[in-house]
């Protein structure tokens, strides 16, 4: 699956899922669609590829329902509208496709969601990328600084060589979405550690504090749920330069989830954890004990709050003894805090005292 | 006209309590500024109600108020109605004695009952602003009208009257009025909107009297019209006379002394209801009194002993003595359809649910129980439901909390039913009105401010009774639209969705469009029914089409059953599949075989009825697979409309129907159980179009 797939095997794989419904209509039988259950209860560890994938447990989307017949049909839609896209060379994002759906009368997409998970669905039965059905996403991927150098294809087929210290203005390096071997090439570093950074805010104040020059890091920032492509980065960077990364986040319940999905895989994208997920990344914090030792501003837990801690506490990504004991005193506390409320102590005690302490514990300062 | 007016006149007799209401002017209904207002507009429009009705007239009723003097709260009231008039002899003691009318002594059901109305009016006039209050009445007759001003004397317990004479009444148009009464009258007294409010008293009197048209012109200058809806005037009531059940000794005892009769067999015999010449013979052992006593000699232990053998607490050979049920044609019920078409032209909803109960009796007075739910539309959802209480068409709009009909509905577990309320108990919550109309010979109040009513069990009962059913057709209809908003998803999926993955499949694969039979039988999986209701502009019928698709792959056999308003004088017609009367107002018909991907279309027409009448039909089927669209037949529904036509049979209670021409050999005396249900914007289903069968051959 590393590889991209040429336009005809894209197409064949997606015959496989129209045929499965023309078959069941030929036998006098709804039409189905089977895809296995994207829920956390099918999620299982996968050893060899150390990272969770979609376990066993299929379903089956079958058209006795108005709902099912209806996505059913948006599939046949989807497919038809990739492979118009395949033989014309285009490429459209998902947001256009739903737009584009409009005009599918019946099978038209009812929310900007329906489209996104039809696509995964897609994915998940045919084992192709988004990138081979040329779907891109909406979002728009990270940014970097660093001194790291890499190659980008650019859209006139040329190769740039860019440093991300050197060749780029405060706002750094932005990830493109496809980040694949045919677009981006890892050429050198000189860096010890990569830092993965929740919200802009942070991000810009370790820039300004000169904080990847002084600690060697490249810094990433994940703007809250991080996109495929900077899941897929990181990943890379990781494994070809063997860096470890290192991921700081506010210290609540969905930053939690935040590294589940960089570390361990998301349940969305389960299907790919191998190719997004970087198992060797490390939580720096805010930590629940982060909220006590450094005695940080802090919000009561609201009650989705509790409800997603209490979800986390039976995901198996946040199985082991860590999680589990940091997921109930987070819940003990009934607190939670954002990375910037260590600006309590200044503005440089993040840069001066937090992060070197946190880094320490782990060796890398 | 005259003769009725004038015979009405002659029955008054006299009561004299004028001071005693000086003195309780709020028991009755005088006590607020607000309320009394509410109170002279309620006197005034029930007797112009009662009077119409008495002389089978379609009332049309006008009522006008004015602000005098803002600062001293001083109102005018002008109401004026088509009525029969009043002779002029007569009007002063009409609006000028209490306990005046006829009404007093005759035992049957009536608006006001007690004659202390439109008496407390002028006499509060008198009170507040020393004005007397202006009459004038017409009678058909005579050429032209007469007017009066009736002032009080409430000592001497006597009329003043003043300023009579005799004037041409010209309506507003110009033509001459031909008859009718008009009141105009100044009183202390404060217009007020909301829930309390003579708009609020008019229009649930408009809901209960569909028959009226009332038009009121507001203090500041709106008009509010309250159509007629229908032409037909309530029943004829007959005076009964009184049941010894529901007898008092004091009663009793003027019974017996203004007796004419010849002897105690006689008395019996002529003046109470209920009494054969066997009880008679029965009563007179129980109370140790001879038959042939004559009437004068009758006295103080007598009366006594007769009124324990009227109660069953003197005996006959060791039972009390046995006496036939009061006869209950004295009643008018409003009827299910009218309260329909009354509630629905005040209120938006979209399901309405109407009943009325076959009339009963407590204490040897014959009463009947009348309900209405009105559900959805632009009623708020999250307030308790409007209580909408009547007794004998009269609004009853203050102390809610103590009435006997709000402890009725109080005491129904409406969640099972679809509606809010905390802990099963008080007033429900939803988007949702509940009316309840008692009508009876003799309502039993809390007060003498007649505004709440007083516990009866008897009453609770039938009351509760109607309650359940009422609610149980609330949440039949909630089931009902679910159910039929999945079966037209179905529809959708067959008819819509399917055909376009076939098409679309086909197409990507390069391949032929498959046939879709297999499928959609195993997608329905189901027997599917539905049924319209129409108005029939071209033959002024109702046509009704039911039609059964079988989507499953066996054989199935039904017995299919739908409601018909038989008992309202419908008559079915062009009903080609045949069938049989299963009971009053259900038909059945027995499908034997249904082969898969088949329909069968049953149609007839409901002549006899006009628009409106019938708008929805319930269908029902006997049968092992489930039917959607269709409610299973609960045996206990047939049983019940049997038994009920059977109690009617039985007591030979004449149907207040029986002045329909419409009779049909196999009407039985008018049952008064099934519900009229209306539903309005259904969403409608449509079935796959263009195919006879699903496979295409023939049925």
């Amino acid at each position: 699956m590393s590889r991209m797939r040429t336009p005809e095997e894209t197409k064949a794989a997606m015959h496989e899922v129209v045929a499965e419904m023309y078959d069941r209509i030929v036998k006098g039988e709804p039409p189905t669609m089977t895809l296995p259950v994207r829920t956390k209860n099918n999620i299982g560890f996968d050893k060899k590829l150390g990272v969770y994938k979609y376990g066993k447990k299929q379903s089956v989307r079958d058209a006795t329902s108005l709902g099912s017949a209806k996505q059913l049909l948006r599939a046949l839609h989807v497919v038809e509208f990739i492979e118009e896209m395949l033989d014309a060379g285009k490429s459209s994002t998902l947001r256009e496709m739903y737009y584009i759906s409009e005009g599918w009368g019946m099978g038209k997409f009812g929310s900007q969601n329906d489209s996104n998970n039809l696509a995964e669905d897609l994915e998940i039965v045919t084992k192709c990328l988004r990138e081979d059905f040329k779907l891109r996403p909406e979002e728009d991927g990270a940014r970097m600084i660093g001194n790291l150098t890499l190659r980008e294809r650019n859209r006139r087929g040329e190769w740039m060589r860019i440093n991300a210290r050197d060749d780029v203005g405060d706002s750094g390096y932005g990830v493109p979405y496809n980040v694949e071997l045919e677009k981006i090439e890892l050429l050198e570093h000189d860096i010890d550690f990569i830092m993965a950074i929740e919200t802009g805010g942070m991000f810009d104040r370790l820039i300004e504090n000169g904080f990847d020059e002084e600690y060697r890091c490249g810094l990433l920032h994940l703007k809250g749920q991080p996109a495929r492509s900077t899941r897929r980065i990181m990943k890379r960077m990781s494994e070809e330069w063997d860096l470890p990364v290192v991921v700081f986040l506010d210290g609540d319940p969905w930053s939690f989830r935040i590294f589940a999905s960089i570390a361990y895989g998301a349940i969305k994208t389960a299907h790919i954890s191998e190719y997004l997920a970087t198992p060797s990344a490390t939580y720096l914090g805010i930590t629940a004990d982060d909220i006590v030792a450094y005695d940080l501003p802090n919000d009561d837990l609201s009650k989705k709050d509790i409800e997603a801690l209490n979800a986390e506490l039976s995901d198996p990504r946040f199985a082991d003894s860590w999680w589990q004991e940091q997921i109930n005193m987070m819940l003990e506390l009934g607190k939670k805090a954002e990375q910037q409320s260590l600006a309590k102590y200044g503005l440089d005690f993040v840069t001066e005292t937090y992060l070197p302490e946190k880094l320490a514990e782990l060796g890398l300062a | 006209m005259a003769g009725i007016a004038q015979k009405l006149a002659s029955n008054q007799k006299q009561v004299a309590i004028s001071e005693f209401f000086e003195k309780n002017k709020h028991f009755l209904g005088f006590d607020s500024l607000a309320r009394s207002l509410i109170t002279a507009v309620k006197e005034a429009v029930d007797n112009a109600l009662d009077a119409c009705e008495e002389a089978r007239i379609l009332p049309t009723i006008r009522i006008h108020i004015t602000k005098l003097d803002t600062k001293k709260d001083i109102v005018k009231l002008v109401v004026e109605d088509n009525g029969p008039g009043i002779p002029q002899k007569s009007i002063e003691k009409v609006f000028g004695q209490l306990l005046f009318g006829s009404r007093f002594h005759a035992i049957r059901q009536s608006r006001g009952q007690q004659g202390i109305g439109i008496t407390g009016v002028v006499m509060y006039c008198q009170l507040t602003t020393g004005k007397t209050t202006h009459v004038r009445s017409k009678i058909a007759t005579e050429p032209t009208a007469a007017f009066v001003d009736i002032g009080l004397d409430t000592r001497k317990n006597k009329a003043t009257k003043s300023n009579a004479g005799r004037e041409i009444w010209y309506n507003e148009d110009g033509t001459g009025k031909e008859h009718g009464t008009e009141v105009t009258a100044q009183m202390k007294a404060k217009y007020q909107k909301g829930r309390q409010s003579v708009w609020q008293y008019l229009r649930m009197t408009s809901i209960v009297n569909p028959h009226a048209e009332i038009i009121f012109i507001d203090p500041e200058g709106e008009k509010h019209h309250w159509t007629r809806v229908t032409e037909r005037l309530p029943t004829k009531v007959e005076s009964i006379k009184p049941h010894p059940h529901g007898i008092e000794l004091g009663q009793l005892q003027r019974m017996v002394s203004e007796s004419k009769d010849l002897n105690l067999n006689h008395f019996l015999l002529n003046n109470f209801s209920g009494v054969t010449n066997r009880a008679r013979k029965e009563l007179c052992q129980a109370s140790e009194i001879e038959g042939t006593r004559k009437m004068k000699s009758i006295k103080g232990d007598d009366i006594r002993a007769l009124l324990e053998a009227f109660q069953g607490e003197r005996l006959f050979n060791a039972l009390p003595v046995k006496l036939l049920k009061p006869p209950t044609n004295c009643l008018s019920p409003i009827e299910e359809l009218l309260i329909k078409k009354g509630l629905s032209k005040t209120i938006d909803s979209r399901f309405i649910t109407t009943l009325t109960r076959v009339p009963s009796v407590t204490q040897g007075n014959p009463f009947q129980v009348e309900v209405g739910l009105i559900f959805g539309g632009g009623m708020p959802g999250d307030k308790p439901v409007e209580i909408l209480r009547f007794a004998n068409r009269v609004p009853l709009m203050y102390q809610q909390g103590g009435c006997l009909l709000t402890k009725a509905i109080e005491s129904v577990d409406w969640r099972q039913y679809g509606l809010d309320q905390a802990g099963g108990k008080g007033v429900p919550k939803g988007p949702a009105a509940i009316l309840v109309h008692l009508a009876s010979t003799n309502v039993q109040f809390t007060s003498e401010a007649k505004e709440a009513l007083a516990d009866n069990a008897e009453v609770m009962e039938e009351a509760r009774k109607a309650m359940l059913e009422m609610g149980r057709g609330l949440r039949k209809h909630l089931e009902k639209k679910k159910k039929m908003a999945k079966t037209k998803e179905k529809f959708e999926l067959i008819n819509d969705i399917l055909p376009a993955i076939a098409e679309k499949s086909a197409q990507i694969l390069e391949r032929p469009v498959p046939e879709l039979s297999g499928s959609i039988t195993k997608i329905m999986s189901a027997v599917i029914s539905e049924s319209t209701t129409e108005w029939n502009k071209e033959t002024k019928n109702i046509d009704v089409e039911i039609v059964l698709f079988n989507y499953t792959s066996r054989v199935r056999a039904y017995t299919l059953l739908a409601t018909w308003p038989e008992k309202s004088g419908a008559t079915m017609e062009n009903n080609d599949t045949g069938g049989r009367k299963e009971a009053l107002g259900v038909w059945a018909w027995k499908l034997d075989s249904l082969q898969p991907g088949e329909k069968i279309t049953i149609s007839y027409s409901l002549s006899g009825l006009e628009r409106g009448d019938w708008t929805e039909t319930e269908v029902l089927f006997r049968g092992s697979q489930d039917v959607i669209g269709a409610t299973k037949m609960d045996e206990k529904f047939l049983e019940e409309i049997r038994r009920q036509e059977q109690l009617l049979k039985e007591s030979g209670i004449a149907s207040p129907e029986d002045y329909s021409e419409v009779v049909e050999t196999s009407t039985e005396p008018a049952e008064q159980k099934s519900e009229a249900i209306e539903e309005k914007v259904e969403p409608s289903v449509s079935p796959p179009d263009g195919q006879r069968t699903l496979f295409g051959g023939d049925v």
